[in-house]
């Protein structure tokens, strides 16, 4: 560190830093961002973690949109009619072993062993569809009874909220398919590690925002 | 095979659109077999629509607005000149014309003329000042643009391709429901905002990357320039506020295209959550637009008063004091739907606090005035102009804010009147000061000074002209919207304001005679030190217009006024500075197609689906899908300029640059 | 990863998702285990909660949004590796602030909408108030 320090003096064309002491004193304090431009896996892992936050924000806006219209029922189904529990605990069970694999595969990354990171990823790329046919299965069932999203207020919040983050999954999914082909094809190269990052990071976001799913939409709605 | 487009979806009968179209239709041919047949065809692929420099995007990016913004100018021409004449009559525009022009010009100048301003100058300013070769993601940054460009060109097509909507900029339900607005005016004006805000969110999530983790050595945060704060905070507004809109758009979506009943009146929907959840958006909008103008002005007064900005940390202060309270305040654009006096008064105090944080700012501007030696030129007349206008316009805000007097003005040309006030006060000056302090940076010769003083000073006239009488109408009861009306004593008033509008079209023909002037008198008004102004910041210390890489050496920051303080130095030391720097080899990303081509495949699935083409559609996203595929295939991502061409770009410009210090300091001593 | 870190001169600054320590790949497996454990003890503890004639009734979305935000916290820490180090300053603040906007939205719309639910009625109430 010190002898980049010292190569950057040298290359300073107007000759400053020298005994002045003002030009990087916080050097080593984080975030002060005095040590000039941060890695680009940081610079990576950073934006795609701003993203992530304002994906978490939209979320926050159907979950708005459900909050207020939660008992819009217009004389039809209610949630405690037609939420089936079990299946959302498997469908929490699913997802949540898919981003325990995804945490091997990172791992495996890590270690660059191609034929762990390919097998952890395909784990969690089968529980991934694992969760979203069960989720479909719901809808169908829902639509069949009559309980579609045209029914009520309710209702359509309902298949909004949680078809978004089906919605999400799908892309994930897609995207998932593309990072093995990558890593298959490309190998562990910088760059394709930095995009596995992304995803990682996006994987294990959607099953935070599924918890809160969960939770406040089916267990909550249940009860009423 | 087609969905809902026929033949008939173009609007034969009505002749104003139709010749406008065919002006636009035949000047965009024009162009492009100029274009063509000049040859310049791979110039503009290689070094512009492909480019990922943040340079050339930010030049992109406010062509585009400058383009959007004429054509919201001529919407408002037409307003103005309806309401001058619609006095009991009918005036020349009949009522679903007249609908489209207010919610198209809303639209336009919000989306496509003020957001690209704000970010164009964003785009080219923040590297440069934070010392830096480019922002975090330069190919994303390209996607942005053309997905702004992809709105911009659907709200454009549906001027001969169907119409526009009908129900205003913000598209309130339950008019905006497919029930009540069965045309495609409304999924234009959603499709258009959908694609364009994907783009926006890029923008913000690159800058808040860019500006929090890749600054010069040195360069702490309170260093950084104010442009540059705002700009943050600016940036972490449209990464919270965005979202929102998308997802409250999509819900219209769901509405009007599988029958959900989000904000319908039928099954429970609640038209009035729509409400909420767009002022969600809308008001921390306005900041996202109204802050980066703050940098401006900063930057702009500081440099030619002479002085650092007066107050720094607490201009810093009140920038993210005001980033956050603006999220606390969006219900003080609905008072009047109903929500009972608690919820009322908590908003209203919320905005009436927003004005403290503005309040420090205009002290600050002040002050750093005060003492100073200050230079008219006409980046810091716009900013003076600003400094008055805004504070009109912020009372009457203040005004607004309080309940009860809302009630009374709520919907009236007494609030048109305000927002024009701070819009045009300060995004539209800021962009004005913006783009002539700056020009010289990004093309190498000043503006012309006389015709740039004639157009600031027919716009301020103009612009005054134009929007004190609506004040007045509107505190006579004028609501807003009218296509005609029959209350006598508006009359005048409304004819003033058309007097104005004829000023403002003085002031748009100076605009461009300054700029056709300038470029034929480039060499009188080359900037050759790349300092036109005696700069205070970084972007300064690069020739003008900047090299590919912006700074052969990147800079190593001592001072807030980074640049002031390195010219302090060398004056001290008599320009002795002058050891040469050693060069290294500068990587620089790859041009890319990818934003273009995203673009276009968005714009195909944009106008598919308004018109319910869903194979077109379905084959739009495929391949944009596969587009993203092939950019993520790619291999090399950099190229590099070696050592010797950065050294050869270099140094004839900092022995110019040597020269010129030596005699400013020669000067020094004499004086 | 450590190859990555190095090219920084800081040195001390983490991307999201990526652990502060040194890894050894046997107390990784552990970390994820542990997280996973947790994580499947606080759904569990949530499904209960929701029909179990324990708690006092009212109360149960409480609990459930309580245990709801214990299992988010737990997949940021064990999953994410999202800590208060300082070496991770600006991720936690940026999440702190889109935390906040959050809580704004959803709290700040309920609280709106109920009192318009309250002041103002619905159309299809009006007609009926009519009849």
């Amino acid at each position: 560190m010190s002898t980049a320090a010292t190569h950057f003096r040298q290359t300073d064309p107007y000759k400053l830093g020298h005994g002045h002491g003002g030009g990087y004193s916080h050097r080593y304090a984080t975030g002060h961002g005095e040590g000039g431009p941060a890695s680009k896996r940081v610079v990576v892992g950073y934006g795609f973690w701003i993203f992530l936050l304002s994906d978490i924000i939209m979320f926050s806006a159907f979950f708005a949109a459900y909050a207020v219209l939660s008992r819009e029922f217009a004389g039809g189904p209610t949630g405690r009619e037609l939420f089936d529990l079990r299946g959302t605990a498997l469908q929490t069970a699913v997802l949540l072993a898919s981003s325990f694999t995804c945490g091997m595969a990172t791992l495996a990354v890590e270690q660059r062993n191609q034929k762990w990171t390919q097998i952890a990823l395909l784990i969690t790329g089968l529980l991934g569809a694992t969760f979203l046919l069960l989720e479909v299965r719901e809808f169908t069932e829902l639509v069949e009874r009559g309980a579609g999203p045209t029914r009520s207020a309710f209702l359509s919040s309902f298949f909004a909220l949680v078809g978004c983050h089906g919605i999400h999954v799908t892309v994930g999914l897609l995207w998932l398919g593309t990072m093995m082909a990558q890593f298959l094809a490309k190998g562990f190269r910088e760059n394709i590690r930095h995009r596995y990052l992304c995803f990682s990071l996006f994987w294990h976001t959607l099953d935070i925002i599924w918890v809160a799913l969960f939770s406040l939409v089916y267990l909550v709605g249940s009860l009423q | 095979m087609l969905g809902k487009l026929t033949w008939n979806a173009i609007p034969w009968d009505q002749p104003i659109p139709l010749i406008s179209a065919a002006v636009v239709g035949l000047a965009l041919i024009g162009v492009l077999a100029w274009v063509v047949i000049k040859g310049h065809l791979p110039y503009l692929w290689r070094e512009w629509i492909t480019s990922v420099d943040h340079k050339r995007i930010g030049v992109m990016y406010i062509t585009l607005a400058l383009l959007m913004l004429f054509r919201g100018f001529i919407d408002a021409v037409m307003m103005r000149s309806q309401q001058a004449v619609a006095f009991q009559a009918a005036g020349y525009l009949p009522p679903e014309h007249y609908n489209q022009i207010f919610s198209a010009h809303g639209t336009i100048m919000i989306f496509f003329a003020a957001m690209p301003l704000v970010i164009g100058l964003m785009n080219f300013v923040v590297p440069l000042q934070l010392g830096i070769r480019d922002v975090a993601f330069p190919t994303l940054n390209s996607v942005s643009f053309w997905l702004t460009a992809t709105g911009a060109a659907l709200v454009n097509i549906s001027l001969v391709v169907g119409e526009f909507a009908r129900t205003g900029w913000l598209a309130y339900p339950p008019l905006s429901e497919l029930q009540y607005s069965p045309g495609v005016g409304v999924d234009y004006y959603l499709w258009a905002l959908q694609i364009s805000g994907i783009g926006t969110l890029i923008t913000g999530v690159n800058f808040v990357t860019t500006i929090l983790k890749t600054r010069a050595r040195g360069m702490s945060y309170l260093r950084m320039p104010m442009f540059c704060w705002t700009s943050l905070a600016s940036n972490l507004l449209i990464v919270a506020a965005f979202p929102v809109l998308t997802a409250t758009l999509a819900m219209l979506l769901l509405d009007r295209y599988v029958g959900f009943h989000f904000f319908t009146n039928e099954a429970g929907g609640n038209m009035m959550m729509f409400v909420n959840l767009i002022w969600v958006w809308g008001h921390p909008e306005v900041y996202i637009l109204v802050l980066p103008a703050f940098g401006v002005f900063s930057e702009v007064i500081s440099t030619f008063s002479g002085k650092p900005l007066f107050g720094y940390r607490s201009m810093v202060a009140a920038t993210l004091f005001i980033c956050l309270v603006s999220f606390l305040v969006w219900l003080h654009h609905f008072f009047t739907m109903g929500a009972g006096a608690n919820v009322n008064t908590a908003f209203g105090i919320a905005t009436t606090v927003i004005a403290v944080g503005t309040g420090v700012k205009i002290y600050n501007w002040l002050f750093t005035m005060y003492g100073g030696r200050i230079r008219f030129a006409t980046p810091m007349l716009w900013s003076v102009a600003f400094i008055v206008t805004f504070v009109i316009g912020g009372m009457t805000g203040v005004l607004l804010a309080v309940p009860p007097a809302d009630f009374q003005l709520h919907n009236s040309l007494f609030l048109v009147a305000h927002f024009h006030n701070v819009i045009i006060g300060a995004v539209l000056f800021a962009a004005f000061a913006g783009l002539t302090y700056w020009f010289p940076k990004a093309f190498g010769f000043r503006l012309h000074e006389g015709w740039g003083k004639a157009a600031f000073w027919l716009s301020v006239a103009g612009f005054y002209v134009v929007f004190m009488p609506l004040y007045l109408a509107g505190l006579m009861g004028m609501t807003r919207r009218l296509q005609h009306y029959v209350v006598p004593e508006w009359r005048p008033l409304m004819l003033i304001a058309a007097a104005g509008i004829v000023i403002m079209c003085a002031a748009l023909a100076c605009q461009i005679i300054q700029i056709v002037v300038s470029i034929r008198r480039r060499e009188e008004l080359r900037d050759e030190t790349g300092d036109p102004w005696d700069g205070r910041s970084l972007e300064w210390a690069t020739p003008s217009p900047p090299p590919v890489f912006n700074f052969a050496v990147l800079p190593n920051v001592q001072d807030q006024d980074a640049y002031w303080g390195i010219k302090q130095r060398a004056a001290e030391s008599q320009g002795t500075a002058s050891e040469p720097p050693e060069y290294r080899p500068i990587e620089l990303p790859r041009n890319s197609a990818t934003g273009f081509v995203t673009a276009f495949f968005a714009t195909v699935t944009g106008f598919a689906l308004i018109w319910h083409i869903w194979w077109l559609a379905i084959l739009g996203l495929v391949a944009a899908y596969a587009v993203f595929v092939k950019f993520a295939w790619r291999d090399a991502e950099h190229y590099e300029i070696p050592a010797e061409e950065v050294e050869r770009i270099d140094r004839p410009y900092r022995e110019k640059l040597e020269g010129a210090l030596g005699i400013q300091n020669s000067l020094r001593s004499l004086l | 990863m450590s190859t990555d870190l190095s090219n920084n001169t800081e040195g001390l600054d983490l991307a999201p998702g990526d652990e502060p320590t040194g890894h050894r790949l046997r107390s990784d497996i552990g970390t994820y285990l542990l997280g996973l454990v947790l994580a499947a003890a606080l759904t569990a503890a949530s499904f209960w909660a929701a029909h179990t004639p324990l708690i006092y009734g009212p109360s149960v979305p409480i609990a459930i949004s309580v245990l709801a935000v214990a299992q988010m916290g737990i997949h940021l820490v064990f999953f994410l590796h999202i800590t208060t180090a300082p070496d991770n300053t600006n991720n936690v603040l940026a999440l702190g602030f889109g935390l906040l906007i959050v809580c704004i939205v959803v709290l700040g719309s309920l609280w709106i909408m109920t009192h318009l639910g309250e002041n103002v009625h619905s159309v299809p109430d009006v007609m009926r108030m009519q009849r």
